[in-house]
């Protein structure tokens, strides 16, 4: 383990930046999901299938062409408008930072479409008819009533699409974005134990899903704890 | 930026010509990973720690890693170790085809375990009593009636569990595999057509794709005629 | 007349909570007792001992003369003796009406397929519902499924049925029915042990009725006597509160 040292600064900037990318996309992931939940509850069809079409694009493409079809799209299209300002710029991209983490959000998003959309239609319909027996407005019925239950419901799926965000980042290494499995392959090429390097960035992974998991695990029981014990 | 339809239509069939690796992987590495997710179920189910250990941590491990990173540790991992370099194995272990299968198969296999668990856990427990209360042993308890009740509550999951793998099957790309994505990959080096080249094959995926949700329904229609819809 | 169940100073714990106290109870062949009380009294956990779905922790239960242990053998053999009808039915959902009889008389029993179904065919007619052979359960109305569970339970001839609360899960219009089948049984010298609210059936069909409360037996006694004049308080309260509408 002592080949590794001179190494763990690049993993601990490496690790940095894989959180970041997570952190984003998880935020683009969770706007996405909820405004794609509402769009299908929606009235309006349109907006239903704007929303049934991203969710089945987004849930059917394989997630790493997913990311080169935005990384290198992206690219083409900001180079032709930009050159339309300046025509003596050759090429310009998005970086991979943003290239993935808004195509992990947009990927992710899908998936959290379904796990919002079936939260929603999951809260017991008793409970909202009664709310709105005892004349509770629509939007007070949704606070006080809904949500707190969808987020009971959408948590353990929710969960794991934060794993889901959390090991798509190691994509971003093949469009060149510098964290811990694009250093482990350019250490490799200087030290040369694959196996060593690869492993230790896999533990690293699984160091911060388990840290994730936990995370979960403890929201879980404290969302769920009035539902213990009625006998 | 001239976005090119045609340029669509055209290289459909050309990425059509890694269809037959990626429906390979895929189909091999379901098929191994579904004995040895049997397997690690079983060693899960168990009653004797030293069996339920391994699988925990097998799943475990391979659950909490990103398939890049498994894939990549097969392939140009093992390499690093001389034994491995003089074994028997070699031949297979050094194939990038081969090193796709064993990581796809070996993580399939840790997520389908857990997805027959929840079918296992699922069955509703009257049932097993009713067949104890018959006299029927454990063995035929389990394979005449927990198991399958199991796989009719797990066939939804195992079935998402498939898109998954085949999506999957890109990832072989980055170790030289010619499948669709890789395909494409090297039709986009040639053309700069980013676009038109990945949503083409995006939309043969999609295909794929409804093809096997459309096959999984009619399997769980099929499998779940003897209950009826109130 | 032969002792067929022999329950002895038996008491059965959930970690410290302790459900069934020095139980004491011999059934013979051929009577029908009805066991009732109020619920958390161990009834349930008493009938589900004898057939071993529950361990007991302590003191002896014998069936047929043979003692239950830990010999998963000897648990088998009982459980051939002895069929269970549950409160929810518990019909294999995967299966035919006919399949679920036959499984066990095939597997268990070894039967050949024809002989199993013959079998089955007749307990079918027995609880009156014949036609309904190749339904699968979820076709069924409640009270034809317990039916079923029944004939499925006497498809392996045992020398003695327990009914753990057969009609608690039924709508009233149904109840009749199954009783109905259970009271035939009972005429045909079938040894049962009926956990049950059905006082109607208790008084007419038990040889005595068995009362328990927070896991002990308090009292033990004919239908007569029982409904009468109960001799412990306990039991005039559950009476008081059982009857009162």
């Amino acid at each position: 383990m002592s080949l590794l040292d001179g190494w763990w600064d690049d993993f601990f900037f490496g690790l940095l930046t894989v959180l970041q990318v997570f952190c984003i996309a998880l935020v683009i992931a969770v706007v996405c999901g909820l405004l794609g939940a509402s769009a299908k509850l929606s009235n309006s069809r349109l907006l239903r299938g704007i929303a049934q079409a991203y969710t089945i694009v987004f849930r059917g493409a394989p997630e790493l062409l997913v990311l080169l079809l935005f990384y290198f799209g992206m690219a083409i299209t900001l180079t032709w408008f930009v050159q339309v300002f300046d025509p003596s710029v050759k090429f310009i991209d998005l970086p991979p930072f943003w290239a993935g983490s808004i195509a992990i959000g947009l990927i992710v998003g899908a998936y959290m479409t379904e796990t919002f959309r079936g939260a929603f239609l999951g809260v017991d319909r008793g409970q909202v008819e009664a709310a709105r027996a005892l004349s509770l407005k629509r939007h007070q019925i949704f606070r006080y009533v809904r949500f707190p239950q969808m987020w009971r419901l959408a948590l353990p799926n929710f969960g794991n699409h934060m794993l889901s965000i959390m090991k798509d980042t190691a994509l971003v290494s093949i469009i060149g974005l510098e964290e811990i499995l694009f250093v482990a392959k350019m250490a490799n090429s200087i030290i040369h134990r694959p196996f060593l390097l690869y492993m230790t960035v896999a533990l690293i992974y699984l160091a911060v899903t388990t840290v994730i998991t936990s995370v979960v695990a403890w929201l879980e029981l404290r969302a769920n704890r009035h539902l213990r014990g009625a006998r | 930026m001239n976005f090119d339809v045609s340029l669509i239509a055209t290289s459909l069939p050309k990425i059509l010509h890694g269809l037959g690796l990626t429906l390979n992987l895929l189909v091999v590495s379901t098929l191994i990973g579904l004995v040895l997710a049997v397997g690690i179920l079983l060693m899960r189910l168990s009653k004797r720690a030293w069996l339920v250990w391994p699988a925990k941590a097998y799943i475990y491990f391979f659950r909490g890693t990103p398939l890049l990173v498994q894939l990549f540790v097969i392939y140009h991992g093992l390499p690093q170790f001389g034994f491995i370099r003089h074994s028997i194995l070699w031949p297979i272990l050094r194939e990038p085809y081969w090193c796709s299968v064993i990581a796809l198969s070996l993580n399939t296999a840790a997520y389908v375990s857990e997805i027959l668990r929840g079918g296992v856990l699922g069955v509703d427990k009257g049932f097993v009593e009713a067949g104890k209360a018959l006299g029927l042993s454990k063995f035929q308890r389990a394979s005449r009636i927990t198991a399958p009740l199991a796989v009719r509550l797990a066939l939804p999951a195992y079935g998402n569990e498939i898109v998954s793998m085949l999506k999957s099957t890109a990832l072989a790309s980055t170790v030289t595999l010619m499948e669709m994505t890789g395909v494409a990959r090297t039709i986009v080096a040639d053309t700069f057509a980013p676009y038109e080249i990945f949503i083409a094959a995006t939309i043969i995926y999609l295909v794929l794709v409804w093809i096997i949700q459309t096959g999984f329904s009619m399997i769980e229609t099929y499998a779940n005629r003897h209950a009826r819809r109130t | 007349m032969t002792d067929i169940i022999v329950l002895e100073k038996m008491n059965k714990f959930y970690g410290t909570y302790h459900a069934l106290k020095d139980v004491d109870l011999t059934i013979a062949k051929g009577e029908k007792v009805v066991v009732c009380g109020p619920s958390g009294s161990g009834k349930s956990t008493m009938i589900r001992c004898i057939n071993r779905l529950e361990e007991h922790n302590s003191g002896r239960i014998l069936v047929g003369g043979e003692e239950l242990t830990d010999d998963e053998k000897k648990i088998d053999l009982v459980r051939r003796e002895v069929g269970m009808v549950f409160q929810s039915f518990n019909l294999f959902p995967h299966m035919t009406v006919l399949e679920n009889l036959t499984l066990a008389p095939r597997l268990v029993r070894r039967m050949p397929t024809p002989e199993a179904e013959a079998i089955a065919m007749k307990y079918l007619n027995r609880v009156r519902i014949p036609d309904q052979a190749h339904k699968y359960p979820s076709q069924l109305s409640g009270g034809q499924q317990q039916r079923v569970a029944i004939a499925r339970a006497l498809c392996m001839n045992p020398e003695v049925m327990l009914f753990d609360e057969p009609t608690s899960a039924l709508d009233p219009e149904m109840i009749s029915e199954v009783l109905d089948v259970m009271t035939d049984l009972a005429r045909e010298g079938m040894t049962m042990v009926c956990v049950t609210h059905e006082m109607g059936f208790a008084r007419s069909v038990a040889d005595r009725i068995v009362f328990m409360d927070r896991g002990e037996i308090v009292e033990v006694s004919t239908p007569a006597e029982f409904f009468a004049a109960p001799k412990s308080e306990r039991a005039r309260t559950f009476l008081g509160q059982i009857l009162a509408h």
